[in-house]
C-alpha cells in the first residue's frame, strides 16, 4: 500500500528551446550505448501534496462472550418491546 | 462343559429378578408423570421416553438444553413434595441461559472513568499506565498506514466486552464513544452494561421470576453449601443483584469459617462489581494463598488493570506462568496488556507463544493477522485468516478481512466473492457499512472511481456517522473539482472523528491551495496533534510558518 507521499510533477523542457544539444540519431534505432534514465531532461520538480484517503479497515473479530452478551441484550430489548403492545392491543377488541 | 451349564440359569435368575422389579418401577413412573406432563410445546414430554423426570432434566442440562431442563424442573416442582434437587437444577439451568464469563465482563461506565479515585499518580511515567498509550514504543505500523480508534490506539484484530471502553480522557469524548455493540448510546454507569435486574427473567422465565429475592431467608441457605453456591450464581449472574449476592456470600464464608477459597473469590467478584477494588484485591489474594487457581489469577489481574497498574498485572501473570507453565489464558492476558499499552511487537511475540500452545486460539490468530496486514504483508495475513476459516469461524468480519487480504495480495479471483459473502452475513447496518467502505477501497485500487463513489455513498446510507467515508468522498469530489462539496464533507468528517489526522490534513491542504492560510494552519495543528510523526504535515507547517514570518 503506498504511503501518503506527495505526487511528483515534473516540468519538462519545451520542444525546440533550451540549451541542450539534440542527441545524434542512431544508425540502428534499436541499440543503445548509454543507459536510459527517465529523469533525463528534467528541469525542476514541484512537490504537490495530495489529499490522503483514510485506510482500509480490518474488522476485529468478536469474542464468544461479546456475541453472547449482544444476543442477550437483543433478547432483552425484544422482550421489553413485546411486553407492552399485547396489553394495549388486548383492550380494544373486547369492546 | 456340563458343570458350566447350571450357572447360566443361576445368572439368569438374579438378572431376571433384577429386571422384574425394574419394569414395575418404570411403569410406576409413567402414570406419575403422565397427568403432570401433558404436552409441552418444546421437546418430548417428560417420562414418555421412560426416563425418570429428574434424570431427564439432568440429561437436558448436560446437553445444554437449558430451557427444556427448566420446563421439566418446573413440572417436578409443581407436584408436592417439591424436590430440592429439582430446585437446584432449575436454578443452575436459568443461570446458564444468561451466563457470560465474568472474567471477560469489564464494562466501564462513564461515571467510573471520569470520577476515578483509584489513580495513584497524577501524571504516570510512560509505559506504566493504560490511560496514556505511550509514544510508539512498540514500533508497530504508524497511523499513516493503520487506522486508530478514538483513544489513539491502533485498531486491534479482536474485540472483547472490555475493549469497547477505550478509556477516553474527557467527558465529551466519553459521551461520544459508542458503548454497546448494537446502539451508540453511551452507558452511564457500570450496571448499564449488564442485563438489567428483572429483564433476565423476561428472557428465561416469561411467566414471572423463579426466585423472589426479597422473601429469601439468606442465613438458612448460607448453611447449605451446595444450594448456596447455585443460589449465589443465580443472584449474581441472572438477577445481577450484587448486594444480595454479597450478603449471601458473606454469610456462607462465615459459616465455612473462612476456609473455603471459592466463597472468597465470589466475594471478590462482588466487590469488583461494586467498585471496591482494594477490598476485592485482598479477597483474591487470600483465596490464592489458600488454593492456587488460574481463574483467581485472572480476576486479580482484572482488578489491577482497573486500578491502572498494568505492570503489576504483568508481574502477576509472569509469576502465574511459573506455577502454571504454558497456560494459554495467562499468556493471552500478557499479550492483551501489551497491546493496550501500544507495545505491538511484544504483544505479537506473546500471541505467537499462545499459538505454540493452542494453535486454534481465535484471538491470537486474528491479532497476528491484522498486524501482518498493516505491516504490508497481506499474504501472511491471508494465511492466518484462512486458518480461521478452516476452523469454522464464519462471520461477516472474517470474510471482509479475507476479501481485503486477497485484494492486496493480488489474488483478485477471491476478492469480490469474499466481500459478497461478507455482505450476506452482515447482521446489522454497521457491519454492512464497514463492508461497503472496504469495497470502496477496492474500487479505488482498481481505478473505478464511479464505483468507489457509490460504495462510499452506500456506507453512509448504512451508517450516517462514518467519518472515514466522508473523508474519502471528499477526496473523490476534489478530483472532480467540486471544492465546496469537498470542504463540507471534510468538515463533517473532522467533527465526527477529531482523533483522525486525515480530515484535518486534507482541510489544511485545501485551504492552503485556496489561500486561506489561517484555516490551513489551525487544521495542520490538529493533524499534528493526532499524528505527530506525519512528514507531510510537518512540511506544510514549515511552509506556513515561513509565509507568516515573511508577513
Amino acid at each position: 500500500m503506498p504511503e501518503g507521499t506527495g505526487a511528483l510533477r515534473e516540468v519538462l523542457p519545451k520542444q525546440g528551446t533550451g540549451g541542450e544539444l539534440r542527441p545524434a540519431l542512431r544508425a540502428r534505432p534499436g541499440t543503445r550505448s548509454r543507459p536510459f534514465s527517465p529523469f533525463a531532461g528534467q528541469l525542476s520538480v514541484e512537490d504537490m501534496p495530495a489529499l490522503v484517503l483514510c485506510k482500509p479497515k480490518i474488522l476485529p473479530l468478536k469474542s464468544v462472550s461479546l456475541e453472547k452478551l449482544e444476543k442477550l441484550q437483543k433478547a432483552a430489548l425484544d422482550a421489553a418491546q413485546a411486553a407492552p403492545p399485547p396489553s394495549a392491543g388486548a383492550a380494544p377488541p373486547r369492546q | 462343559r456340563s458343570p458350566g451349564a447350571p450357572p447360566q440359569p443361576a445368572e439368569a435368575g438374579p438378572g431376571g429378578s433384577a429386571a422384574a422389579p425394574a419394569r414395575p418401577r418404570s411403569a410406576a413412573t409413567r402414570p406419575r408423570s403422565a397427568p403432570g406432563s401433558g404436552r409441552s410445546s418444546r421437546g418430548a414430554p417428560a417420562g414418555e421416553m421412560g426416563l425418570e423426570p429428574l434424570f431427564q432434566a439432568w440429561s437436558y442440562f448436560r446437553r445444554r438444553k437449558f430451557r427444556e431442563c427448566a420446563d421439566v424442573c418446573s413440572q417436578i416442582l409443581e407436584r408436592p413434595p417439591s424436590e430440592q434437587a429439582a430446585w437446584n437444577l432449575k436454578t443452575r439451568a436459568l443461570t446458564e441461559m444468561v451466563y457470560v464469563d465474568e472474567i471477560d465482563m469489564d464494562q466501564e461506565g462513564i461515571a467510573e472513568i471520569i470520577l476515578d479515585e483509584n489513580a495513584i499518580a497524577q501524571v504516570a511515567r510512560p509505559g506504566t499506565s493504560l490511560k496514556l498509550p505511550g509514544t510508539g514504543q512498540g514500533g508497530g505500523p504508524s497511523p499513516a498506514v493503520r487506522p486508530v480508534t478514538q483513544s489513539g490506539r491502533p485498531i486491534t484484530g479482536f474485540v472483547r466486552p472490555s475493549t469497547q471502553s477505550g478509556r477516553p480522557s474527557t467527558m465529551e469524548q466519553a459521551i461520544r464513544t459508542p458503548r454497546t455493540a448494537l446502539t451508540a448510546r453511551p452507558i452511564t454507569s457500570a450496571s448499564g452494561g449488564y442485563v438489567r435486574p428483572g429483564t433476565a427473567s423476561m428472557i428465561t422465565n416469561p411467566d414471572g421470576p423463579f426466585i423472589n429475592l426479597s422473601r429469601l431467608n439468606l442465613p438458612k441457605y448460607a448453611q447449605k453449601p451446595k444450594l448456596a453456591k447455585a443460589l449465589f450464581e443465580y443472584i449474581f449472574h441472572h438477577e445481577n443483584d450484587v448486594k444480595n449476592a454479597l450478603d449471601l456470600a458473606a454469610l456462607a464464608t462465615e459459616y465455612a469459617q473462612f476456609k473455603d477459597w471459592w466463597w472468597k473469590v465470589q466475594i471478590g467478584k462482588c466487590y469488583y462489581r461494586l467498585g471496591l477494588y482494594r477490598e476485592a484485591e485482598k479477597q483474591f489474594q487470600s483465596a490464592l494463598k489458600q488454593q492456587d487457581m488460574v481463574d483467581t489469577i485472572l480476576y486479580l489481574a482484572k482488578v489491577y488493570l482497573r486500578l491502572d497498574q498494568p505492570v503489576t498485572a504483568l508481574n502477576l501473570f509472569k509469576q502465574g506462568l511459573e506455577r502454571f507453565p504454558g497456560e494459554v489464558t495467562l499468556i493471552c492476558g500478557i499479550a492483551r496488556i501489551y497491546e493496550e499499552m501500544n507495545n505491538i511487537s511484544s504483544a505479537a511475540e506473546y500471541y505467537k507463544d499462545v499459538l505454540k500452545q493452542d494453535n486454534t486460539h481465535v484471538e491470537a490468530i486474528a491479532c497476528i493477522g491484522s498486524n501482518h496486514f498493516y505491516s504490508d504483508q497481506p499474504e501472511i495475513a491471508l494465511r492466518f485468516y484462512r486458518r480461521l476459516l478452516q476452523m469454522g469461524v464464519y462471520n461477516c468480519q472474517l470474510f471482509n478481512n479475507l476479501g481485503l487480504c486477497c485484494f492486496y495480495a493480488q489474488q483478485y479471483d477471491m476478492t469480490l466473492s469474499s466481500f459478497e459473502r461478507a455482505l450476506f452475513l452482515a447482521e446489522n447496518e454497521e457491519e454492512t457499512a464497514d463492508v461497503w467502505y472496504n469495497l470502496g477501497h477496492v474500487a479505488v485500487g482498481i481505478g473505478d472511481l464511479n464505483l468507489a463513489y457509490q460504495c462510499f455513498k452506500l456506507t453512509l446510507v448504512n451508517n450516517n456517522d462514518y467519518a472515514e467515508a466522508y473523508n474519502n468522498l471528499a477526496v473523490l469530489e476534489m478530483r472532480k473539482g467540486h471544492t465546496e462539496q469537498a470542504r463540507a464533507l471534510l468538515q463533517t468528517a473532522s467533527s465526527l472523528a477529531p482523533h483522525m489526522y486525515e480530515p484535518h490534513f486534507n482541510v489544511a491542504i485545501l485551504s492552503e491551495k485556496v489561500g486561506d492560510l489561517q484555516r490551513s494552519y489551525t487544521a495542520a495543528q490538529k493533524s499534528e496533534e493526532a499524528f505527530p510523526g506525519h512528514v507531510d504535515t510537518q512540511q506544510l507547517m514549515k511552509q506556513l510558518k515561513e509565509h507568516f514570518a515573511m508577513l
